[in-house]
């Protein structure tokens, strides 16, 4: 029986991770409909979080002073986190349906714009640590979190889109290969835009 | 009888170059984690020469490449160079000079180095006596190599082989250039190039011994040992051609964006720059062609804990190719470069690429040669998490540290001064420090189990004795 994805799913998700994958089998959303009523709630989340944090706290970085932004900068380099995580969101989830006929797994875009949602959504979650913009305390929250969303795509693909746990395994890896390379780009690109002005002041 | 002895593979010396090879791996790794300790504990040098970073840590990346990796590099050649030529090796007893020679060329190169000789050079540090010896097992391995493919009994030579043959000219090639140096005493000499000239020739020397021996060495070792895992042929050959020649004619022109703002010409900055991006093509290539030639095999990771980690070597090999020529633009390097971040990079080509294949291959490989079943699947199951796990840390550990060392190098006031010290700075890092050494133990203790898991499927056996199969009458070469 197929049906309509819920915005419950958030919390069913975080607890039930397993049913929330099955439940994911089952629907035949559009990709818009999966968008505004699961992803859209999440990926808000931490650009608000790092925005509220470091414009009242300054991020630390390990010296002794925290690092202000000034809030013009501040709030286009949160917007910026915003388009970022949003096209990060929707290339994975359209480099993942563009694997699925490779890998045998389902080509519908709204399972596949979930389920990358759905493995991200511990990330969003733990994003509640750029309250505390402290550069360590953030390592040391997001890299167990990001082990976990590693564990959760090796063991989601294969059931929400389908296919063998092998195949899923080599999909998984594909997309693993995608997202380390989306990571280092989203570094690269901060770097060049500090070169270029944007964020904060470098002797550069 | 004596025709078939003729006709059998010398795999004994393969065998020989994997112990070898795992023996150098442990050693240098565990430099490794005593080096990141240091960075977190600085005194436990102790006060000696001989532990103290300077020394050690060339003594670990000279044991990671020439140690680790050559012996696997010079094992899976001959191994492979055989059944892809249908011939045993050429001249066996200078394949067994090559084995036994490099490795006392990396036990007393390594001695040398902890004792404090050294030029100075990254990744060429030993001196002269060494270079020449280095030279001249280079040269037997070239013969052994080219020598058995002259003497094939099928005409095409296989894709795999035309890596290796380029790592082997090619490194040949920069090994003698570089080393190009007028000695003063036995444990001394001066490079023949001075001042820019010098960099300019130790970077083409440096990226290209990353480019033709981390890469395309390794690159070699892909092509033969995938589609055997996989049992099916190479996704696309025709790629994997178009990508052997855009590797090697691009590569050799990147190794000045290791000199980015440095007293060399601007449009060699670019020159080099622009090469790097292009090199993103054929690196891409082969990461897509090994993708799409295990995808169609995925039945075989049921029962084939190895091919694990030649899939996820390839998603690391994709990630370092693409955070390479990144690195390389000018406006991300000037925050990237005297940071952490280029170990981090390093290290996932090293850890993630460099090292997961030649876990893969090696669990390929020793089974068939010992003929008999691996020790231990679940060991091997074990190893590949340690080792995903202790990769993922290291490289999150150094991008993090990374990316702070950069901001806060360049952070200045609003006078235009320098907002933080090199000290400070240097202190902060202790935490990053300290999750890559976790992370090292780790990937380190993976190694430890796969050692421990070869040696047990080998203990007490002698390499099957294998003969080369007649050639298809197709390919077979006209005498």
């Amino acid at each position: 029986m197929t049906q309509e994805i819920q915005t419950n799913i958030i919390l069913k998700s975080l607890i039930a991770p397993e049913t929330a994958f099955s439940d994911l089998s089952q629907i035949e959303s559009g990709a818009l409909t999966v968008f505004f009523r699961y992803s859209l709630w999440l990926i808000v989340l931490p650009p608000a979080f790092s925005l509220i944090g470091a414009a009242n706290f300054g991020w630390r970085i390990g010296a002794e002073e925290p690092l202000m932004m000034e809030s013009q900068s501040l709030l286009l380099v949160s917007l910026g986190y915003l388009l970022i995580l949003i096209f990060g969101l929707l290339s994975t989830a359209f480099i993942s349906r563009w694997m699925a006929s490779t890998y045998g797994a389902s080509a519908n875009l709204g399972k596949h714009i979930a389920l990358i949602t759905m493995v991200g959504e511990p990330l969003a979650i733990a994003s509640i640590v750029h309250l505390f913009p402290d550069v360590l305390v953030n390592v040391l929250v997001l890299i167990p979190t990001m082990i976990w969303s590693m564990y959760l795509l090796y063991k989601g693909i294969p059931v929400v889109l389908d296919t063998p746990p092998e195949r899923g395994m080599l999909m998984a890896s594909s997309l693993l290969a995608w997202l380390l390379v989306a990571a280092v780009s989203l570094l690269g690109i901060s770097m060049a835009l500090w070169t270029a002005g944007v964020g904060p002041l470098l002797g550069v | 009888m004596q025709q078939q002895s003729q006709n059998t593979y010398h795999d004994q010396v393969v065998v020989r170059l994997i112990q070898f090879s795992v023996f150098w791996a442990v050693a240098a790794m565990l430099a490794g984690v005593y080096l990141s300790a240091e960075l977190v504990w600085p005194t436990i040098d102790f006060g000696q020469f001989w532990l103290s970073f300077g020394r050690l840590r060339p003594l670990h990346t000279n044991g990671i490449i020439f140690g680790f990796g050559v012996s696997a590099l010079m094992a899976t050649a001959f191994y492979s160079v055989q059944r892809t030529s249908h011939t045993p090796l050429f001249a066996p007893r200078l394949a067994w000079f090559c084995c036994f020679a490099w490795q006392l060329i990396v036990l007393l190169g390594g001695l040398s180095l902890l004792a404090g000789f050294t030029t100075a050079k990254e990744y060429a540090e030993l001196e002269w006596p060494f270079d020449i010896a280095i030279a001249i097992v280079w040269v037997a391995f070239g013969v052994v190599f080219f020598g058995t493919i002259a003497n094939r009994k099928i005409k095409p030579i296989y894709i795999s082989n035309w890596f290796y043959g380029a790592l082997i000219i090619v490194i040949a090639m920069l090994h003698i250039v570089n080393s190009m140096a007028i000695p003063v005493t036995i444990g001394k000499s001066y490079s023949l190039y001075s001042g820019a000239q010098d960099a300019l020739v130790q970077w083409w020397y440096g990226h290209n011994a990353v480019g033709f021996l981390l890469t395309g060495g390794f690159l070699g070792m892909l092509y033969y040992f995938l589609p055997k895992h996989a049992e099916r042929p190479i996704w696309s050959y025709r790629l994997s051609i178009v990508a052997f020649w855009a590797f090697v004619y691009s590569y050799i022109w990147a190794g000045p964006h290791h000199l980015h703002y440095n007293s060399i010409p601007e449009w060699v900055q670019s020159l080099g720059m622009a090469m790097s991006v292009i090199l993103l093509a054929p690196s891409w290539a082969t990461m897509i062609n090994g993708i799409m030639t295990v995808s169609t095999a995925w039945e075989k990771l049921r029962t084939d804990p190895a091919l694990k980690f030649i899939v996820l070597s390839l998603a690391f090999y994709g990630l370092a190719t693409f955070e390479g020529p990144m690195m390389s633009l000018r406006s991300v390097n000037v925050v990237s470069h005297f940071t952490d971040w280029t170990i981090g990079h390093v290290h996932s080509g090293a850890l993630g690429w460099n090292a997961m294949i030649t876990y893969g291959t090696f669990y390929f490989m020793v089974p068939r040669l010992a003929g008999r079943e691996l020790y231990s699947n679940r060991l091997a199951n074990i190893h590949f998490w340690l080792a995903l796990a202790g990769t993922m840390l290291y490289i999150m550990a150094m991008w993090a540290a990374g990316v702070s060392q950069g901001l806060l190098w360049l952070s200045v006031d609003q006078l235009g001064e320098l907002s933080f010290g090199f000290k400070d700075i240097m202190a902060s890092m202790t935490p990053y420090y300290l999750l890559r050494l976790v992370a090292g133990i780790i990937f380190l203790a993976g190694t430890v189990l796969m050692g421990y898991n070869l040696f047990m499927t080998l203990r007490g056996q002698r390499p099957v004795p294998v003969q080369a199969p007649a050639a298809d009458p197709a390919f077979g070469v006209q005498v």
